[in-house]
């Protein structure tokens, strides 16, 4: 079952992951810009159970990883987005407040790009891997979150409704 | 939230977690066993950046031009009549006309040098998601790109060659937070470390504490050996604020990039450097005060009054 849904999605992160590669690297937007398919796997992971939010973790944050622009070691965001699709879905899971409500699924999305960018940062900081200032790592934290809360009401109701496509489920918003 | 998990899930979890773990270890390693996924990805998607250059550049212009707007609001709207279908034909050029421009104020800089180039356009911006600071240029190994290049603007440093695949390459920006390079100021010849903090403002450490530097001292590139990954004489920036803090063991100093790495069109990639360092040739020359012309009239009281 998971198997068919994976192979039936899996065009869909990639052409995700072409659009942000190819259209939204284009602009230099302030703070920091987006990540159209975080956003996306963050979405889709807290509509999925948990064992589907995982792997759609993994499968986004190992596009991630293959991005031009990623700095640090390659695996560095497929564990965090693994971790974190799997943290948002069992967290959400069962909860209407985060599965019948856009913007509480909207609002756990922010949340959780603010994570992940946080995330990121500190196993960076472990890794090795160069930081800049103080003062623009707030501006990039601050910036995502606020952008992820800008991109994902827009896209919600697509990003749902290839959802209830795949995995056939009732959550639609 | 979720009480518990099955068996299954969890199994799935571990097994994703340790690929993870096995992947940073790998890469850490310097294994690269994708690497060669991470260069096909690359020529795969250049196309399609380059493209979505193309495509973008009017929207991405459209907006630039709102916001020059406001400020040069009078101006437009007197050129506007004057000039109609003059600004059109301008409006349609104006892409082009830029970059050439670029282009030719960054000849004139390698040219000066002795730097031979390969000129490329930029064809993405990287995101800061990952807290870098990178930019993907329409050139690579076919054009004769390698690793470790330096990178130039029209005023000077832009960065250097981080990645390359057959017909990209992928460019560490001056301002990335992971950036280095040696710099001595113009003139005095103080030698020092330049570091990128992910703005336009980089931090230099000198070397040597004995000596100081003021404000509206000139940086430039030491170079490296055989040329790579730095050509000496490049200008990099300029001082702007100077720590003179009592008991630092090292004097610090922050430089203002002289490249502005929002507005690149065209850069340079310098494929092979100058047969002797060209020392301070490529400082930039203060902007003239344009002359005045001042008009001097003679005027000669008439005799007798004038009725």
């Amino acid at each position: 079952m998971l198997t068919r849904q994976i192979s039936i999605s899996a065009p869909i992160f990639l052409l995700i992951f072409l659009i942000q590669e190819s259209v939204i690297t284009q602009f230099r937007l302030p703070g920091g810009g987006f990540s159209l398919l975080a956003i996306f796997a963050l979405t889709w992971a807290v509509l999925s159970q948990t064992e589907a939010a995982a792997v759609i973790g993994f499968s986004a944050g190992f596009l991630m990883d293959l991005s031009q622009s990623s700095s640090g070691p390659f695996g560095q965001w497929t564990l965090i987005m693994l971790l974190a699709g799997y943290a948002i879905s069992y967290v959400g899971y069962g909860d209407d407040n985060v599965h019948g409500n856009a913007i509480g699924t909207v609002f756990f999305v922010a949340i959780a790009s603010f994570f992940i960018e946080l995330a990121y940062l500190i196993s960076g900081v472990l890794l090795g891997v160069p930081m800049p200032t103080f003062g623009r790592i707030v501006i990039t934290l601050i910036g995502m979150t606020l952008w992820a809360l800008l991109i994902s009401p827009i896209l919600l109701p697509l990003f749902t409704y290839l959802h209830r496509l795949i995995f056939n489920s009732r959550s639609i918003i | 939230m979720r009480n518990g998990g099955d068996g299954r899930a969890r199994l799935l979890l571990v097994i994703l977690i340790v690929t993870s773990l096995f992947l940073i270890t790998l890469d850490l390693r310097g294994v690269k066993v994708l690497g060669g996924l991470t260069q096909g990805t690359q020529t795969v998607l250049s196309p399609f950046q380059r493209a979505g250059s193309t495509v973008l550049t009017p929207v991405k212009n459209f907006f630039s031009d709102v916001t020059r707007l406001g400020r040069t609001r009078t101006e437009i709207q007197n050129l506007k009549n004057e000039n109609a279908q003059l600004k059109l034909d301008l409006l349609s050029r104006k892409n082009a006309d830029g970059e050439l421009e670029q282009l030719k104020k960054i000849l004139d800089l390698a040219g000066t040098a002795g730097y031979k180039v390969v000129n490329a356009r930029v064809i993405s911006q990287g995101s800061s998601q990952s807290f870098s600071q990178t930019i993907t240029i329409d050139s690579g190994t076919n054009a004769g790109i390698k690793r470790n290049m330096t990178v130039l603007s029209e005023f000077g440093i832009v960065g250097v060659v981080k990645d390359v695949y057959p017909t990209s390459a992928l460019i560490q920006l001056a301002s990335d937070p992971g950036f280095r390079i040696g710099g001595r100021i113009a003139g005095t010849q103080q030698i020092g470390i330049l570091s990128g903090r992910g703005s336009q403002n980089a931090s230099l450490q000198l070397l040597d504490n004995s000596t100081s530097i003021v404000e509206g001292d000139i940086l430039l590139a030491r170079g490296s050996i055989s040329n790579r990954p730095f050509v000496p004489g490049v200008p990099i920036g300029y001082v702007t604020g100077v720590d003179n803090s009592a008991g630092a063991v090292a004097q610090t100093a922050t430089v203002r990039y002289y490249t502005n790495f929002s507005t690149l069109g065209v850069v340079a990639v310098v494929v092979s450097g100058p047969t002797s360092n060209p020392g301070d040739a490529l400082v930039p020359q203060k902007p003239r005060p344009t002359p005045v012309p001042t008009v001097t009239i003679f005027v000669t009281p008439s005799p007798t009054p004038s009725n």
